[in-house]
């Protein structure tokens, strides 16, 4: 049976379409590799400029050695009230520290990285903040990365 | 997961622990994990570091784990926020 009735109709509805996949493939097991944390929860030093919270794409470095309580967070998107209790809640820096120690990965990137995501500037995004973030990562030699948000 | 796909563009494989994990999905990540949390704590309570720890762990080994680009992976650790 032919359910088509009228050829050719296309939806005026807007659907979402999925990007095609992105894959960079693992090459060595988790006790060889360093690890670097990148995060979209507007994660920055204490002493550093605060993101703009109407829109912002630049992201702030933060240095490995940092004391996690020098740390805080300016996100306009989501409640801060868990990351202001305890900054580990969306940037695990100290459990990162601890399972370096006990050997699960082989050690840590010198520099992590925040940004403020959820949404903005995509093409900013996409084209540079997005790259600027991967050069530096590569430039320190990371083997793999672990995110927060969304 | 804009700029996570643009680091896994770049030759690094990544991975993000998320709270929506429908809309991770919708943007293409590569690699995801989902705990049962609130937008805001996605590495679990605040002051709980076992687990924080576990998450993160969890996640790390899904890292390397996971074989399929898109695949999300749900962690049994749950976290409600008393708002």
């Amino acid at each position: 049976m032919d359910l088509t009735v009228v050829k050719g109709l296309q939806s005026e509805v807007y659907v979402p379409i999925t990007p095609p996949p992105v894959w960079a493939p693992i090459t060595k097991p988790l006790n060889e590799m360093v690890i670097a944390l990148v995060t979209a929860a507007g994660v920055h030093l204490k002493s550093d400029k605060r993101f703009n919270l109407s829109g912002d794409t630049t992201y702030r470095i933060i240095p490995n050695d940092t004391d996690s309580h020098d740390l805080m967070v300016s996100h306009g998107g989501y409640d801060n009230s868990d990351v202001n209790k305890d900054i580990n809640c969306m940037f695990p820096i100290d459990r990162l520290k601890e399972l370096a120690k006990e050997g699960f990965i082989k050690g840590i990137a010198l520099s992590h990285i925040g940004f403020m995501g959820g949404g903005g500037d995509v093409k900013a995004f996409v084209e540079k903040t997005g790259p600027e973030i991967a050069n530096i990562l590569k430039e320190e030699g990371v083997d793999g990365v672990v995110m927060t948000g969304g | 997961m804009l700029v996570q796909r643009a680091i896994e563009e770049a030759g690094i494989p990544t991975i993000i622990i998320a709270a929506l994990p429908p809309v991770v999905r919708q943007n293409g990540t590569p690699r995801c994990t989902a705990p049962i949390v609130p937008m805001g704590a996605n590495v679990g309570e605040p002051n709980n570091p076992d687990m924080q720890r576990n998450i993160l762990r969890d996640t790390l080994t899904q890292l390397v784990e996971i074989d399929t680009p898109g695949k999300i992976v749900s962690l049994p650790y749950e976290y409600t926020a008393r708002v």
